[in-house]
């Protein structure tokens, strides 16, 4: 019931004269979110550097983004000045889910963003490292109660990638699903669960003011600021990141997605777009044209292949 | 003490006349805003912020206060006065509320609403002030066996308090159980119930059927209805005050309601629907007069208006201290609060003191601001009712139609050029279930109450079980969850003994000993 | 409303009779498409399917009670409604649906407007029409414009607000 229900919360820019590219930009998510806040950032970032004179953000909430994602298919076909916001998240929702419109129905234009999953248990727990983890998994496998975002999600996978690398069946995670890195905090404070999953942001002033520990971070790379190493460097052979992209319409003209693209590398590499990078903690991996599909479609079958494994997908 | 010192400050400069101007202008926005029907607190600060945004931090904050207390508060005058709850936590004080006013006491039902508000919103506020951090602790130790236990208290008591019939409530208490199982799975991404319809995915939402069934009901039922449709509406009858009995009856259902509602506000998975339905329930078993609920018994207004604002104050204890937003307007708030260069979390009181404090003092403000705003205008607002019936339901369907498509509106399914709402369909399908429920004799309110609460009793008994490994004693394993079932057992169990004994009026005596 | 104001002749409630059968139609269809759900393999003590088969029962003995009160007549004696201004204000609604994609939300909403004024008995629609789109359109305005709230607009919006209809 925690259902975000708006689709307003546009911050406003009425007497912004006319560019020639005006875009409309989706967040397939209630406001708040990271999807949600990617989309604003763009338009602030659009407007300020003059890049688009109009930008206007709708917000369709629901199933990891797939709702969003299968109205911006159908709806926007053809039109050069749409744009959505998506992520990793919708990849796995788009299995789980069964949606008829895939990542494959619109055209990706460039990774933003990426941030690493947390891996947190409260300041009070036994569990004072990744071994730890590793051995009380190996132990009984469904006395570990994970908490993270809903099932099928970045959190779910990671959990069931670090079983999978351990040799723990991955149909034995026990993962509990929240709806949202707040309702999880709530359950990961009040202890009753093993471990918690989020986005590091989510967790960062918690782990701060020290109720939560911080085992590791899902990443190849360490993460600036925070104490913490990589599973890799636990033993522990997992790498994701929670990335998220900006997408244009299905059916535009191969000039129509070049111009996008530059449109929204020049974006990226405004000092608008970066010092907001810098004030939100989020990583820039700004990734674009063959480089991004190749790594897209890697995501895409490795995602499948988990999300298989763990069960949620026949 | 330093924290009164930091209050006594925060105070002080909230009460410097431009800020006090900008509480006013913020108290009547909200209000504006969120009395009109379908158009519930959620969208009114979500609308209203960015109006706080181009004014300084102490001025954008108290401007904040003003319209998140109005917002909550402006939902009530119309749910008594036209039986249109915008939203899930004004569908009980529409219960009483607007029989109350079909009486010709909407002046009354709309004061204690208003008091009750202020009474709640200024213990509450102080609550948050000085025991944030043991209400959330205590908020944190609810597990998912103990929402469980919370969850069946609330059914237990909710469907035993509405409706004369048990077969009726209950059927109508199923079918918003059955319209809870639509959507995702959280835990397991399996979809349930949807037929392939994208915007089902994510269930049906809780503000589109509790506008549906109240304000597109309720017209359908006063157009058609040849009785109700004739009648001239008694705009007021005696006094437009609240009598010395209303004050008797009051005032202790105000405290309780305060009671309820701040602490289920600060959990992270209650709310202010779930405080008012226990509230209203409490009020019921308290009261000295169970038989004047359903014919509009002023406690039934009092305690859940109590509880509805107690739980917005409620609400920002997570909020603030851990970061946690726990309801849709929560999370609004939580965007919010960032522009302001508020960062919620554990160590916010440590590092923002001030501007927490300001806040603080801006809630106490704004929630006077309201009580100032709200006492002179009920005898306006209930001039709403002398307003011809074909304009004001006119009125009505237009902004229950325009809260519904700015809310979730998309324009989401097309024939050739033509896109529709799936959302107003729901709307009309809806609209017609809640006609049809008035006119077979069947309560509105369990509908709306199964939705809500049938996807979090079962999300939360997973989870336990989940948790336990199957172990089913995991529910009976706390404090906590022991004692709400010890009162679901009395909720149920004394009314019946006593009614069994035929000795109702010892229930009345039982009040007056705790009191 | 009062329960129990069954007829003295006690014959059985037809309306009570079709209420019970759609409480049967909701259990049966929530009963089959539970039971098309593929279930996934992974450790669940209550599955997705525990709460909708319980719900599901409880219809049908909701139900079966409905019949039993139908036979006794114990349902409320129902008030005389008058069908028509249903009719007008479905068809309001139904038109408000169809026409804000195309005509933009003022034209839609005054119709809804009108036809919600007309099954109140006020009229006529070439009056309360227009009547109901410069009421709809001051509301577009302020929310829409002022609040930034995301509402159709037709080419009657755009004409006011940008003076081209395009």
């Amino acid at each position: 019931m925690n259902k975000l229900l708006l689709a307003a919360l546009v911050t406003g820019a009425l007497s912004a004269p006319a560019f020639a590219a005006d875009y409309t930009i989706m967040a397939p998510a209630g406001p708040g979110g990271g999807w949600d806040q990617t989309a604003r950032t763009m338009q602030e970032a659009l407007q300020a550097e003059g890049i688009s004179g109009n930008v206007q953000v709708t917000n369709v909430p629901g199933a990891g983004g797939t709702i969003g994602l299968a109205q911006f298919a159908t709806q926007e076909n053809g039109n050069p000045n749409a744009l959505i916001v998506g992520g990793y998240v919708m990849v796995g929702a788009i299995l789980t889910n069964m949606s008829p419109v895939s990542l494959d129905n619109v055209t990706p234009i460039a990774r933003l963003t990426g941030e690493a999953v947390a891996l947190v248990v409260p300041a009070a727990s036994d569990i004072e490292s990744v071994d730890d983890l590793v051995a009380a998994l190996k132990a009984d496998p469904g006395a570990v109660a994970w908490a993270g975002g809903s099932a099928g999600g970045v959190d779910h996978i990671t959990a069931g990638l670090i079983a999978q690398a351990v040799d723990v069946d991955p149909t034995q995670v026990n993962y509990i699903a929240y709806s949202g890195g707040g309702e999880a905090l709530a359950a990961i404070l009040g202890g009753q669960v093993t471990v918690g999953l989020s986005g590091v942001s989510e967790f960062a002033s918690q782990i701060e003011a020290g109720e939560l520990r911080l085992l590791a971070v899902s990443t190849d790379t360490r993460v600036p600021g925070f104490d913490a190493p990589t599973l890799m460097e636990e033993g522990v052979d997992v790498a994701v990141q929670n990335w998220r992209m900006v997408a244009a319409a299905p059916g535009i003209t191969d000039e129509q997605k070049a111009a996008i693209t530059a449109d929204v590398k020049a974006m990226a590499e405004s000092a608008t777009w970066q010092s907001a990078l810098e004030t939100r903690g989020w990583v820039d991996t700004y990734l674009d044209g063959d480089a991004f599909a190749t790594q897209l479609e890697a995501d895409k079958s490795a995602t499948e292949a988990i999300l298989k494994d763990i069960g949620l997908v026949q | 003490m330093e924290t009164f010192d930091l209050l006594a400050q925060g105070l002080l400069s909230a009460l410097q006349v431009h800020n006090l101007i900008y509480a006013l202008i913020g108290v009547t926005l909200g209000t504006a805003v969120g009395v009109l029907p379908g158009i519930g607190p959620a969208l009114t600060v979500a609308l209203l912020l960015p109006v706080t945004y181009k004014l300084d931090p102490g001025g954008s904050l108290i401007m904040f206060a003003g319209i998140y207390y109005g917002g909550m508060y402006g939902g009530s005058t119309t749910s008594i006065l036209l039986n249109t709850p915008g939203e899930s936590a004004s569908i009980v004080t529409a219960l009483e509320g607007n029989k109350m006013a079909r009486q010709g006491r909407g002046g009354p039902a709309l004061a204690t609403a208003a008091i009750g508000s202020f009474v709640a919103g200024l213990l509450a506020t102080l609550g948050l002030a000085f025991i944030a951090p043991f209400v959330v602790k205590f908020a944190l130790s609810f597990g998912p066996w103990d929402y469980f236990a919370l969850m069946v208290l609330a059914f237990v008591t909710v469907s035993a308090a509405f409706g004369d019939s048990a077969l009726r409530g209950l059927t109508a208490l199923f079918i918003g159980l059955g319209l809870g199982l639509i959507g995702i799975d959280l835990q397991t991404g399996q979809t349930r119930l949807a037929f392939n319809v994208m915007d089902l995915l994510d269930g049906i939402e809780v503000t589109t059927l509790a506008v549906a069934l109240f304000a597109i009901g309720e017209t359908l039922k006063t157009a058609s209805d040849r009785d109700q449709a004739n009648t001239e509406v008694t705009a007021v009858k005696g006094s437009v005050w609240m009598t010395l009995e209303d004050w008797k009856r009051s005032w202790a259902s105000w405290l309780r309601g305060t009671f309820i509602g701040f602490p289920i506000g600060a959990m992270p998975a209650g709310g202010a629907d779930v405080a008012s339905f226990l509230s209203y329930s409490t009020e019921k078993t308290f009261s000295k007069k169970p038989e004047e609920f359903g014919n509009g018994a002023i406690e039934g207004v009092a305690g859940p208006e109590a509880a509805n604002n107690a739980s917005a104050a409620g609400t920002l204890v997570p909020l603030l201290t851990l970061g946690l937003p726990t309801t849709a307007t929560a999370a609004i708030m939580l965007a919010g609060f960032q522009q302001f260069g508020l960062q919620p979390g554990p160590l916010l009181f440590a590092n923002n003191a001030p501007l927490v404090w300001a806040l603080i003092a801006s809630l106490l403000v704004a929630n006077f601001m309201l009580l100032v705003l709200n006492l002179p205008l009920i005898g306006l607002w209930v001039r709403l009712l002398t307003i011809p019936k074909h304009w004001l339901y006119a009125g009505i369907l237009t902004f229950a139609t325009l809260g519904t498509l700015g809310a979730n509106g998309a324009m989401s399914m097309g024939f050739g050029p033509v896109r529709i709402s799936f959302e107003l369909v729901l709307l009309l399908a809806f609209g017609i279930l809640g006609y049809l429920l008035r006119r077979f004799g069947y309560p509105i309110a369990p509908v709306v109450v199964g939705l809500i609460l049938g996807p979090m009793a079962e999300q939360q008994l997973r989870r336990a079980l989940a948790i336990s490994q199957g172990d089913i004693g995991v529910l009976f394993s706390s404090p906590i969850s022991i004692v709400l079932y010890v009162a679901a057992i009395i909720a149920v169990g004394v009314p019946m003994i006593l009614r069994l004994r035929g000795q109702g009026g010892v229930l009345g005596q039982l009040a007056t000993d705790e009191d | 409303m009062t329960t129990g104001s069954s007829k003295p002749e006690r014959r059985p409630d037809g309306a009570a009779l079709v209420i019970a059968a759609i409480l049967a139609g909701l259990a049966a269809i929530i009963f089959w498409q539970t039971s098309q759900m593929r279930l996934p393999p992974i450790q669940q003590r209550v599955g997705p399917t525990v709460f909708p088969y319980v719900i599901a029962s409880g219809l049908v003995l909701l139900a079966i009670g409905t019949v039993v009160s139908a036979m006794r007549g114990s349902f409320p004696e129902r008030s005389k409604d008058d069908y028509k201004p249903i009719f007008w204000i479905v068809g309001g609604l139904i038109g408000q649906i169809l026409l804000l994609s195309t005509a933009g939300f003022s034209i839609g909403t005054g119709v809804l407007f009108a036809f919600t004024a007309k099954a109140f008995g006020r009229g006529p629609l070439w009056q309360t029409i227009p009547i109901g789109t410069v009421f709809a359109f001051a509301v577009w305005f302020i929310f829409a414009k002022g609040l930034q709230l995301s509402l159709p607009a037709g080419a009657l919006e755009r004409l006011l607000t940008t003076g081209t209809p395009f």
